[in-house]
């Protein structure tokens, strides 16, 4: 950025926020100290620049260290003893016959008898050993008896499960309502249905654990986690309540292998590895196995919902009404169901909207990727197909109608050209109406929206805060630290980013480093919030080392510091400049070193607090074999402004096939019998690769929003809303009826192809 | 807890590769002379620790590993070769790969023992003087990853496609990587960094100024 930065601000700012047409004016309370915030008239030099990952090469080389990976001398392994049944009580459990088995150096109890068993996999004992091998075989030695009682893993059959009839919906009637049930008596066209979702697990490339340490009574934990700083303040509180003196507690996460939302705790695995290090008095890693990670450390639990609305002569949604419920695990907890609700503001609506979550004897669900938003935007939004069906309206329509987010409306216009998407529908529609044709083609649109641009991380009392660290030493190195975590999104690319733009140089000169809490503390990698609680500080850190430096640039060459520009790798003015590398030789031995704040969120943001998305999908429908097969998608992300954009696209794209795995493949099997997962592996439980992905686009969309000083906002969880919905969307188009239970496999296609041609 | 273990049978793949090759040991005493097929010379260990030599990224190495351990447990564990991941280690998610003998393997269902004699390159044998391979640059320059733990799986595949195919086409890369598990969904990148790779492109992208945008 090149223009003269101003310290002295007054606190109300006037700054452009928008993208393209839609950009105004409008006064912000900017906090006296902030770095002056960007807005849509800044010119970047690296910021939305095709500038690479920082830790790339580090991981496509192999040379990254994950938790999995660290290693010590004298390293041991641990493996936890896990329940066989689904629910009741340890009755006897006899731990030393494993004591004395080869290699064994600590044993520890996770359940005494008399304890609650809530699910299979429940955690029973653990044990460590040099190799994992001697581990198992010393697992097999120890003797757990148990009193069963009667479990079930199906919520539908849980005793508080709502009544659903053959064909799927929900048959209770709905409980009175005046001016909603009025306003749906008054609707020209009404409609009512029932959909529902699996669950789906996380399935994180590196499994949950970590590998502990103590150095006398300090601990370090190498840990596969998206919250350092949670798990370890989880960690310090389970060596209290295990009465193991504990003086201080490090977690060092630099390279995590993905979290989803399923890497918040430290869980189990997290204690137990900590207390066997100390009971061994050696360091231990401890790592769950695939099936482990899959039925023991958290999922997307199952949906099931029931929408009913009506809509005016205009097309205008003038009612709405639903009915949800969450299939869980054992806590009854986390099965909550969002909807884009963007569409819905003209509707009458229940005041208590009717949710219950339903509990099973089975694995806690755990928030997965835009919680509760793939669920019930794939309902609503096929839902919305329908109505525009009934009502003779193309879907696109319908959403144009009723959207009142401008972003969004520009997203309509800007996506239909660029997919094509009203001669591919009229294309699809010829195809299908061919007589005896095989292929079926459909071409589907949903929306996406999420609400949460971040925070600054301080309590009631103003205290704490999120900040970052950026370091100028004499050499001309620079480094950006954060504390919290990078696990695939970018935080390290986006530190480096930042504080290049600030400091006039480019993104591969600064060190970025994530992960280590010795560092400054930061939010969990959870609900978007990241890169903006983050980033702002990020940048606020480089700047006050910024006027440092200026200051020093300024006194050497004797010119004001606040006519001082850093641009292009020089600092000073147009008349007289240093290199960046001559710069900092100004500085002393000690680097020039400042910690941002994380200022509070400005007011006046004119984006309702959030981003919008569309996505758009084509299928096809082989009507002989019922498969279903994308054949190309669209995603259209407004993200703030885009700071590290090929990270953020990658993101997008792996929202979308995230997406298509809900959409088509993706669902735990569970043996009634045995409370079992039948399919708890990559081979029986079909994530999506590469010869599942379609050709995809997409278009990032940088909007100033006034936000904070650098108008960031997150992208994991809004891309995830649409991408199962579009393709549910281009199904119910392909097929002329909708599938309402996911995923789409071929079964329930012919199931439902078979039912239209009965009728 | 493996999923054999947990349904309370014995059976377990780590208990029928201890048998089998106990059962190997007796079996070829009876019938090494007239073995009709495999190995000519088939050597055989009993369970327990054997001292082993594995030839890695063209270098010997000496190492201490159980009959059962497996090649991924051996490079990973005892020879601090990390890059192979241990994804499902079941052979259904690639993460493992190496190649061996000219063919990529999920190093996590072959034993150690089975690779001696056989030339294995890890992806930490890919960079040479301290300069990483094309593949690897071209990955990074793709963003060809996101938490990256499956891409030093994905890059291996990748590269022995291209060893098989210098020109592939995007459904051949597809099928060459059709083994590898990307939870985070890179996969149309990975494609994007092996064509790019393919088109020769790799050090001098690296090299170009990253930043750009207008001043």
């Amino acid at each position: 950025m090149t223009a003269p930065k101003n310290d002295s601000l007054p606190p109300e700012r006037e700054l452009k926020v928008g993208i393209g047409a839609l950009v105004e004016t409008r006064t912000f309370d900017v906090p006296d100290g902030d770095a002056p915030p960007w807005d849509a008239t800044t010119k970047f030099a690296v910021v939305g620049a095709d500038v690479d990952r920082q830790d790339g090469i580090a991981k496509a080389s192999g040379r990254a260290k994950y938790a999995y990976d660290i290693t010590f001398p004298g390293l041991l392994q641990a493996v936890i003893l896990r329940s066989k049944i689904a629910r009741g009580k340890v009755a006897t459990i006899d731990l030393e016959p494993a004591r004395g088995m080869p290699g064994v150096a600590a044993v520890i109890g996770l359940k005494d008898a008399g304890k609650k068993v809530r699910f299979v996999g429940d955690e029973i004992a653990a044990v460590c050993a040099p190799t994992i091998d001697q581990c198992r075989d010393a697992l097999e030695r120890i003797v757990v008896t148990y009193e069963q009682e009667p479990h079930t893993v199906d919520f539908l059959q849980s005793s508080d499960a709502p009544v659903v009839d053959d064909s799927g919906e929900l048959v209770d009637p709905w409980s009175e309502d005046g001016d909603l049930d009025k306003a749906l008596a008054a609707a020209t066209v009404a409609h009512t249905g029932t959909y529902r979702t699996e669950v789906q697990t996380h399935g994180s490339m590196e499994t949950h654990g970590a590998v502990a340490k103590w150095s006398g009574d300090d601990l370090d934990l190498w840990m596969s986690t998206q919250a350092t700083f949670g798990v370890r303040g989880e960690i310090a509180q389970a060596m209290r309540a295990a009465d193991v003196k504990c003086t201080g507690v490090t977690i060092h996460a630099e390279f995590v292998g993905g979290g989803f939302g399923s890497k918040f705790t430290a869980g189990a695995e997290g204690r137990a590895v900590a207390l066997l290090a100390r009971a061994a008095n050696a360091p231990v890693k401890l790592m769950l196995d695939r099936y482990e990670d899959h039925t023991c450390a958290g999922n997307r639990p199952a949906a099931l919902m029931q929408f009913r609305a009506g809509l005016d002569q205009d097309g205008v949604i003038t009612a709405w009404d639903q009915r949800t419920f969450g299939g869980c695990g054992h806590n009854g907890q986390g099965g909550g169901v969002a909807i884009p609700d963007h569409f819905l503001r003209k509707a009458a609506r229940r005041k208590d909207r009717m949710h219950k979550d339903l509990a099973t004897d089975a694995d806690p669900g755990r928030p997965m990727r835009a919680p509760g938003h793939p669920q019930g935007f794939f309902g609503a939004e096929l839902f919305l197909d329908e109505l525009a069906a009934a009502a003779g309206l193309d879907p696109l329509v319908l959403r144009q109608k009723n959207d009142p987010q401008a972003i969004r409306q520009q997203q309509y216009t800007l996506g239909a050209e660029r997919f094509g998407y009203a001669k591919a529908r009229a294309d699809a529609a010829a195809n299908n109406a061919q007589k005896g044709v095989r292929i079926l083609r459909g071409v589907g649109v949903a929306s996406a929206r999420w609400g949460n641009l971040g925070n600054d991380g301080r309590g009631r009392d103003g205290s704490g805060g999120h900040s970052a660290l950026c370091r100028i030493h004499q050499d001309g190195s620079v480094e950006a630290r954060s504390g919290a975590q990078d696990i695939g999104t970018g935080l390290k690319t986006v530190l480096a980013i930042l504080t290049a733009e600030e400091l006039g140089i480019r993104a591969e000169q600064v060190r970025a480093t994530a992960g280590h809490t010795s560092d400054p503390s930061g939010p969990a990698a959870g609900g978007s919030t990241t890169t903006p609680s983050l980033a702002p500080a990020i940048r606020h850190a480089a700047f006050l080392c910024r006027q440092q430096l200026a200051s020093k640039v300024a006194d050497h060459l004797g010119v004001a510091a606040t006519e001082v520009v850093f641009a292009d790798g020089k600092i000073g003015t147009a008349a007289k400049s240093l290199t960046f590398a001559d710069a900092c030789k100004l500085i002393g031995p000690n680097p020039l070193e400042a910690r941002g704040e994380r200022f509070p969120n400005y007011k006046g943001d004119p984006f309702e607090r959030g981003v919008c998305g569309l996505q758009f999908a084509e299928v096809e429908v082989d009507s002989w074999t019922g498969l279903v097969r994308v054949v190309r998608m669209l995603a259209i992300q407004d993200c703030g402004i885009v700071l590290a954009k090929k990270p953020a696209e990658s993101q997008v794209l792996g929202a979308m096939i995230q997406g298509i795995g809900f959409a088509l493949h993706e669902q735990r099997i569970m043996d009634r019998q045995s409370g079992r997962m039948l399919n708890g592996d990559f081979l029986r439980y079909k994530v999506p690769g590469a010869v599942d992905i379609p050709p995809m686009d997409v278009i990032m969309q940088s909007v100033a929003n006034g936000h904070t000083n650098c108008s960031a906002a997150g992208l994991g969880e809004a891309p995830s809303c649409a991408a199962a919905a579009s393709i549910a969307n281009a199904v119910f188009h392909a097929a002329s009826v909708p599938l309402r239970h996911l995923p789409i496999t071929p079964d329930k296609v012919l199931k439902a192809l078979s039912q239209r041609k009965a009728k | 807890m493996t999923e054999d273990r947990s349904t309370g049978s014995a059976f377990s793949r780590r208990a029928f590769l201890k048998g089998a090759s106990a059962a190997a040991v007796t079996g070829a005493a009876a019938t090494a002379a007239t073995h009709a097929r495999g190995p000519v010379e088939l050597e055989t260990f009993a369970p327990g620790t054997h001292a082993i030599a594995l030839q890695v990224n063209g270098k010997e190495q000496k190492l201490a590993v159980e009959s059962r351990t497996t090649l991924l447990d051996a490079l990973r564990d005892r020879l601090d070769l990390t890059g192979a991941k241990k994804g499902c280690d079941r052979g259904a998610c690639g993460g493992c790969t190496v190649i061996v003998d000219g063919v990529t393997v999920n190093s996590c269902l072959m034993l150690a023992i089975d690779a001696i004699g056989k030339p294995i390159t890890t992806v930490e044998g890919l960079a040479q003087g301290g300069v990483d391979h094309p593949l690897v640059q071209n990955f990074a320059h793709c963003d060809a990853m996101q938490c990256g733990f499956c891409t030093p799986g994905m890059v291996m595949s990748s590269l022995q496609c291209l060893n098989q195919n210098q020109q592939p086409d995007r459904q051949t890369i597809q099928r060459a990587i059709a083994g590898n598990i990307c939870r985070c969904g890179t996969y149309g990148r990975v494609c994007e960094a092996v064509e790019r790779t393919a088109a020769g492109r790799g050090d001098q992208a690296l090299r170009a100024p990253a930043h750009g945008g207008s001043k």
